[in-house]
């Protein structure tokens, strides 16, 4: 028995793009689901021509890093779905998979004909899962969004970072798609699996994008609606911690590339953003952490002594703590607290976390594959480790690679019948 | 104009009582760290019974409370984390403890933990233990760094989990220290794979019959979420970091702050300027089509200093509407306030009152992240009160009597 792909024998219709919904499936695909990704060269995933691709490659729509780093393991075929015989082949495709799945904005999947209902007169058990960005239905549902401004909308933006100046969230990182929106959706997905396992029924799954992300905000709603509190940012502080910050730790005298964005002029500069982490939570941990800068005589203070004190001159111990951590390294500083019990972290950065972190390395968390057009590359690894069923990464498909496979072998067609289709330019 | 809430959408029409996890029983031992897998679980209809240490639960005094009462019945993030589920209390570490604890197991699905790594070993209640009282049991685990490697035994708040994973370093101002999300996102974000992983586990029971262990490392799931740090630094040798507000096209508006992303369809973002009188020089120069020239730093400047001007004389509900309408991609910066009395929300039924007999009050939580047709998504019940379920658990269900109960209670096992 093959043990090693747990939802293998799964079937996916894949219409997702950009990166809520491939991020679904990628979970899918490395679990042995067979992902069967529909693309177009007439409309091709946003992605493919995304930011950042190695600079001595030949451009094309296969080399994106990030397409390829959300797509791994899944099945590449062109479609042009605007084509008259496109339907037919859908319609074949669906009947013999599981899941489908899209993430287009609401009426995309309907201006085809392709409802729930269809889909389930093509498959009497299909399970379909769509995610838009606000929802099928209501005042909103034909808005448009990113992940960047489903955070926003969210609320989360608004208690994020510093409360004296604009609510910058998470930069560019578009968090909810990499993380609530796709494993809320993957739990969805997995539990309707699992009540079809035991009624033979499938059924229709809408993900607001906004609402899953809304679902991620802790207490922020209930907050408002029990106290009438509208919370705001506060930095990196909790109400019961302290010290509890990021912490400037000693530069390296060597120079790295930083970039704020993508495509932003390179910065080149000694790798001096070097910060950790710490949080000290009970009276013990703040007598571990005093032991490890050595009692300083400042740490004796009055003020100091109970939670209350810490807290309530908490800036002033924000910046003790620093003078401290300025003059070793990060790594430094997390191996003497964790040595005594106290929580730190090293604020890892990209170089960091790829060639430095010995804790990824001993899980092998980056995986990297030869890929045909951009050479070898790193993919993000498994984020759990299952004992029996493990599964695996496996590198993304290019644009139309498996076509041979999926219409022959999969869907059964005969050489003519593909060679028809794509002179007609349905396979574009 | 706008439906009925949901008429006409098959999601309305589910006429089944039934949950997709309604045959599933979990036991519940998370921290903070994995209390959003479990909630998961039960708000899908799985009975997840929380098992607390005698006194309850330390979550219980993390605030805010209700009306601002702290007290252990009136923690808001209890309320939040803890829906749908029952609660016994239970010292796992008492041999007592323990032999209880593993006959629920015999009968139990899934069990989910957040303790150190070697910690349920040490008390014999490790997934190789477990696994002889239950084949069938799928063992749950989620911690900072994963069950093995040099780092298993680190401790770790959300705080590190975001530095480690990588993160932290991408968020907040060029000009200050790296500033975490808030709400607890690494926790989420562990609590969420841990959910994920948990069910991939159950279908290759559903398959196989087969349990197995699921080993989730809080570090991994944030490093997997990064969005393009890997890749800038795998393809390119550059180190992504923190871009401030240039990374954001945040726009001041009267009343707040709108994210107006011009990029997708420059045409009618500059037409809905023009409308206001306020494109500047965005419509005259062809350039600014171009979506390399508009990422460069400079002229992404320009074009929020342009757009300011023209949103700060509109409030950001209506800069919004109107943005959107012309389809720009504009999106308030709500506060909860305003998600609270969105109209998006408030059309889709979003919110769900729940019944606290207790407080004598109905409390508005926020309600499903999915919304399944035939296997409904529900909150069903209030967090429990501490122990709630003893009687029903360990008497009823465990045929405890009360004698032995009261006995138990008195060793401080339950």
């Amino acid at each position: 028995m093959d043990n090693k792909f747990p939802l293998k024998g799964i079937r996916f219709t894949d219409f997702s793009w950009y990166a809520a919904a491939p991020f679904v499936t990628r979970l899918f695909a490395a679990y042995g689901a067979e992902v069967i990704r529909i693309e177009s060269g007439t409309k091709l995933d946003g992605m493919r021509w995304q930011s950042p691709r190695k600079p001595d490659v030949t451009p094309t729509y296969n080399i994106s890093g990030m397409y390829n780093n959300y797509n791994p393991g899944k099945l590449g075929i062109t479609l042009n779905m605007n084509h008259p015989d496109a339907m037919g082949i859908v319609k074949e495709l669906v009947s013999i998979s599981d899941v489908v799945i899209d993430n287009f904005i609401p009426g995309a999947m309907e201006k085809w004909g392709l409802t729930y209902e269809e889909l389930a007169k093509m498959k009497p058990d299909i399970i379909v899962a769509t995610m838009p960005v606000t929802g099928k239905t209501g005042p909103y549902s034909q808005w448009r969004g990113f992940g960047t401004s489903i955070r926003t909308m969210a609320g989360l933006d608004y208690v994020t970072g510093n409360p004296d100046r604009p609510p910058i969230g998470t930069g560019m990182a578009a968090w909810p798609d990499f993380t609530c929106n796709p494993y809320h959706a993957a739990a969805a997905i997995l539990s309707a699996l699992h009540h079809r396992h035991k009624t033979g029924r499938g059924q229709f799954i809408e993900l607001a994008q906004f609402e899953s992300t809304v679902c991620w905000t802790e207490t922020l709603v209930l907050d408002y609606t029990v106290n009438k509190r509208v919370q705001t940012a506060k930095r990196n502080r909790v109400p019961n911690a302290a010290p509890h910050g990021v912490y400037r730790c000693q530069g390296e005298d060597r120079e790295v590339s930083y970039c704020a964005m993508p495509d932003s002029a390179p910065e080149s500069r000694n790798k001096d953003e070097r910060w950790c982490a710490i949080a000290v939570f009970s009276d013990e941990e703040w007598e571990a952490f005093c032991g490890v800068i050595g009692n300083l005589s400042w740490t004796q203070e009055e003020r100091f002594a109970s939670f209350l004190g810490r807290k309530e001159h908490e800036d002033e111990l924000d910046r003790r703590v620093e003078e401290w951590t300025i003059e070793r390294s990060p790594e430094d500083v997390m191996a003497l607290m964790q040595a005594a019990g106290v929580a730190a972290g090293v604020v890892q950065d990209g170089e960091d976390l790829l060639t430095r972190d010995p804790q990824l390395k001993d899980h092998g968390f980056y995986v990297y594959h030869d890929h045909p057009e951009a050479g070898r590359i790193a993919h993000d690894g498994l984020t759990f480790a299952l004992s029996s069923t493990p599964g695996e990464i496996r590198r993304a498909p290019l644009l139309g690679e498996h076509n041979d496979y999926v219409y022959k072998e999969v869907l059964g067609f005969a050489e003519e019948e593909v060679n028809r289709l794509i002179t007609d330019g349905a396979l574009e | 104009m706008l439906e009925p809430p949901y008429r006409g959408c098959i999601i309305d029409r589910v006429k089944s009582s039934d949950t997709a996890l309604g045959d599933l029983r979990v036991l519940d031992l998370t921290s903070p760290m994995g209390v959003y897998c479990t909630k998961q679980l039960a708000d899908l209809g799985a009975d997840v019974i929380k098992i607390e240490p005698p006194g309850g639960d330390p979550s219980r005094a993390i605030g805010p409370f209700y009306h601002d009462e702290p007290h252990p019945e009136k923690s808001l993030f209890w309320f939040h984390f803890n829906t749908s589920k029952k609660s016994i209390t239970l010292d796992i570490e008492s041999p007592d403890g323990k032999e209880l604890f593993k006959t629920l197991v015999k009968t139990a699905d899934i069990v989910v933990e957040t303790f150190q790594p070697g910690y349920m070993d040490g008390l014999g209640l490790g997934y190789a233990a477990l696994k002889e009282v239950n084949p069938g049991l799928i063992l749950t685990s989620i911690t900072p760094f994963g069950q093995t490697g040099p780092y298993k035994d680190f401790k770790a708040s959300d705080l590190i989990g975001l530095a480690m994973g990588g993160f932290l370093f991408i968020c907040g101002w060029e000009d200050e220290p790296p500033t975490r999300v808030a709400c607890s996102q690494a926790y989420n974000v562990a609590s969420a794979n841990a959910c994920a992983g948990t069910l991939i586990a159950l279908y290759h029971r559903d398959m196989t019959g087969e349990g197995q262990h699921v080993d989730v490392s809080m570090q991994q799931c944030v490093a997997a979420g990064l969005q393009w740090v890997t890749q800038m630094y795998d393809l390119q040798n550059r180190i992504m970091v923190r871009s401030g507000r240039l990374g954001v096209p945040l726009n001041e508006c009267k009343d707040g702050w709108a994210m107006v992303i011009p990029m997708v369809d420059w045409d009618d973002f500059v037409g809905w300027l023009e409308s206001g009188g306020g494109a500047a020089d965005l419509t005259s120069d062809e350039r600014y089509k171009d979506h390399e020239y508009q990422m460069r730093p400079e002229v992404r400047q320009h074009i929020i200093e342009v757009t300011d001007a023209f949103t700060k004389s509109h409030g950001k509900k209506l800069v919004c509407e109107e943005g959107q309408k012309r389809h720009v991609i504009a999106i308030p910066c709500n506060t909860a306030e305003d998600v609270v009395e969105n109209p998006q929300l408030l059309a889709r039924d979003f919110f769900v009152d729940v019944d606290h007999p207790e407080l004598g009050a109905t409390l508005k939580y926020p309600g499903a992240p999915y919304r399944l047709s035939e296997t409904r998504w529900r909150i069903g019940g209030r967090a429990p009160l501490v122990g709630e379920h003893n009687v029903d658990v360990f008497g009823k269900e465990l045929g405890l009597t009360a004698e032995r109960m009261a006995q138990l209670k008195g060793q401080g096992v339950i």
